[in-house]
């Protein structure tokens, strides 16, 4: 049976948007509590099953606004709106050099702005719409499997 | 009250008398009885001086005294006890050293050195492999003059047959040292060779190997540096080479058998013909993530019993190489499931094989740089926070002890590493952790010097020994020594 989830409303979304705008100078934006609550909240390997695939919960969260913990991989370009989300700290950028292995269970994040730099060692949390299925970044050509779009972060 | 004090005096020396009768008042105590117990198992210890027609080489990369410590304490409280009092396979081996794992310019050694130090014998620079000292790192011209032969070329020579195994790509450094000699550990594919160096790389090296009969198996990861660049492997990754050789199918065309999957591994034939496995793009799984491919036990009988067709008996070098890459990651959950899986290793080793013939020695490269706090009570989980020593009982308080910052603490911590609480900026304080949260598999332990990866130490290593000439690791050694004790066993009359 699908678990019922709250998707984001219209006015959820006017909201959000507002509360990106005030803090739009910063990457960094809170959420109003009351939002926050309702959102899901879960760890970046609850997506994934041990064989990889996406998992039971990633697939009833489809579309959903999420809340997932992680760690923001050392991004791939500045002045990107993506950045890659990882489960434990990580301290290269894979992409970059050409000898370090991406982790298999990663989150792709796109963001309303242009991402602040957090440091790679500093848990985030981040909110966003759920998209499963193959996407390949038109500026980066990072392919990804899970994404969350439209996503906002805040430290944890 | 004197009196009394004399005359509890005088009783004790009584106690005393009665012990050189053969009584004391605690032998009854169950500790007691069991120290007696060790100590006649001990004593019936004699020394095996046959010749060893196997020789099994296991080292778990990166896990040295205080790591294994913590991989006891987590395999004994997963078996329901304190931990404390649990008895690892391989500490049940009768012989044991500590090894001193330096390289000849590294108080800190790394695993390409040591790596040759246990595969040939002479210790040698951090980073090379298959070279002595004279050698300086990348310096392509002087591996031939730099050249040492392994112990899997000799014993191959002699007739033995040769495996290697690990968990980490089998062109990494440890598996490395076994069979190749390169003046970098990072040659493994052609791209990573200088224009002008005309050694082969490390995977070239390994296919070599296999086609002289050197090496008779081989299974592990590292499948993308066989593979030319332009092509995809079995689970739709590149390869790496540059020079457009698909060194899996040159092995294939010389009838060696080839596995990608925990599925094809169980269609080799073990009847001695040779066996390539290449079960990752690059390392295999960490035990707690593994699927799909087989674990280092499974792939261990199957080394086993394809090395026993040969008569003249086999060399087998097996390494657990993710412990090590667990720690740099600072996640202790995984350096110790990786360690507990490395056990059955020993296990599965001991079992099927006899100390009358058959040389195992249990060892690491090197420790890494891993502290542990007190004062922990029992039964305290070893990758969690540290609970307070019960007086009255045995079984910790199930309160948390706390630091003077007023935060709970882990038993375990790096020295250094992505854990660090400092910030960028050098400033920083600790984060307040739950137990729930330190013992969470993905769980970063705290440490204090930020640094990318945490790293490794120069503290000793345990080495642990069955079979003909086990006796000789003793005391403590050189790393190098090894290498002596296992040519000792192959060729003592």
């Amino acid at each position: 049976m699908k678990k019922h989830v709250r998707k984001i409303s219209d006015p959820d979304r006017r909201h959000l948007l507002r509360t990106a705008a005030a803090f739009g100078a910063l990457g960094l934006l809170p959420f109003h509590p009351a939002t926050a609550q309702d959102i899901p909240s879960l760890k970046l390997r609850e997506l994934y099953t041990k064989a990889l695939d996406f998992s039971r919960k990633a697939q009833e969260l489809e579309g959903s606004i999420v809340r997932i913990r992680g760690y923001m991989a050392p991004p791939l370009k500045a002045d990107s709106s993506f950045f890659v989300l990882t489960k434990r700290p990580m301290a290269v950028c894979p992409f970059c050099e050409g000898e370090a292995d991406w982790p298999d269970d990663i989150l792709a994040i796109y963001t309303q702005r242009t991402i602040e730099v957090v440091h790679f060692t500093r848990p985030l949390w981040v909110t966003g719409e759920l998209a499963l299925g193959n996407h390949k970044d038109a500026d980066t050509g990072f392919f990804s499997k899970l994404r969350l779009i439209n996503a906002r972060y805040e430290r944890a | 009250m004197k009196r009394l004090l004399i005359a509890s005096t005088a009783l004790s020396l009584l106690g005393g008398a009665a012990l050189a009768g053969g009584h004391v008042t605690q032998e009854k105590n169950e500790w007691y009885k069991a120290a007696q117990q060790e100590l006649k198992a001990k004593m019936a210890v004699a020394p095996i001086t046959s010749k060893a027609k196997n020789i099994i080489l296991l080292i778990a990369d990166g896990n040295g005294v205080g790591s294994n410590y913590a991989t006891r304490l987590y395999q004994g409280q997963q078996k329901g006890g304190y931990g404390d009092e649990n008895v690892m396979f391989k500490e049940q081996l009768p012989h044991l050293a500590l090894v001193k794992t330096y390289n000849t310019n590294a108080q800190t050694p790394d695993s390409a050195g040591t790596g040759t130090a246990m595969h040939s014998g002479v210790k040698t620079k951090a980073g090379v492999v298959g070279v002595d000292e004279t050698l300086n790192r990348g310096d392509c011209s002087a591996v031939a003059s730099a050249r040492v032969d392994s112990i899997a070329e000799i014993l191959s020579g002699q007739g033995k047959a040769v495996g290697v195994v690990s968990t980490a790509r089998l062109t990494h450094a440890t598996p490395a040292s076994a069979y190749a000699h390169a003046a970098d550990r990072n040659f493994e594919d052609d791209s990573k060779l200088p224009e002008d160096c005309t050694t082969p790389d490390i995977a070239s090296q390994l296919i070599t190997a296999m086609d002289k009969g050197i090496v008779d198996l081989a299974m592990g990861g590292g499948r993308r540096h066989f593979l030319p660049k332009e092509a995809t492997d079995e689970e739709g990754k590149n390869g790496k080479r540059t020079d457009g050789k698909n060194l899996i199918e040159t092995a294939r065309s010389s009838g060696v058998q080839y596995a990608w999957d925990d599925v094809s591994a169980k269609r080799l034939k073990l009847d001695g013909s040779p066996i390539l496995a290449l079960f990752e793009s690059s390392h295999m799984k960490y035990e707690h993530d593994r699927t799909g491919e087989p674990s280092l036990a499974e792939m261990t009988e199957k080394a086993i019993k394809a090395l026993s067709n040969d008569k003249d008996g086999y060399f087998l070098s097996i390494e657990a190489g993710r412990v090590d890459h667990a720690s740099h990651d600072s996640n202790l959950h995984r350096t110790v499931t990786d360690g507990v899986a490395f056990d059955e290793v020993v296990r599965v080793a001991m079992e099927m094989t006899s100390p009358e013939d058959t040389l195992i020695i249990v060892t690491a490269d090197h420790e890494h740089a891993l502290a542990f706090n007190g004062y922990c009570g029992r039964g305290t989980p070893i990758t969690g926070l540290c609970y307070g020593i019960n007086a009255d009982g045995e079984k910790h308080t199930g309160e948390l002890n706390l630091a003077n910052d007023g935060k709970p603490y882990s038993v375990a911590t790096f020295a250094n590493g992505i854990g660090s609480i400092l910030s960028e900026g050098g400033q920083g304080s600790r984060p307040v952790v739950t137990q729930d949260e330190a013992v969470d598999p993905d769980y970063v332990q705290q440490a204090l010097i930020p640094l990318d990866y945490e790293t490794h130490s120069g503290e000793d290593v345990a080495v642990y020994a069955r079979g003909p000439w086990a006796h000789l690791l003793n005391g403590t050694v050189e790393q190098n020594f090894i290498f002596h004790v296992m040519m000792q066993a192959a060729h003592s009359h």
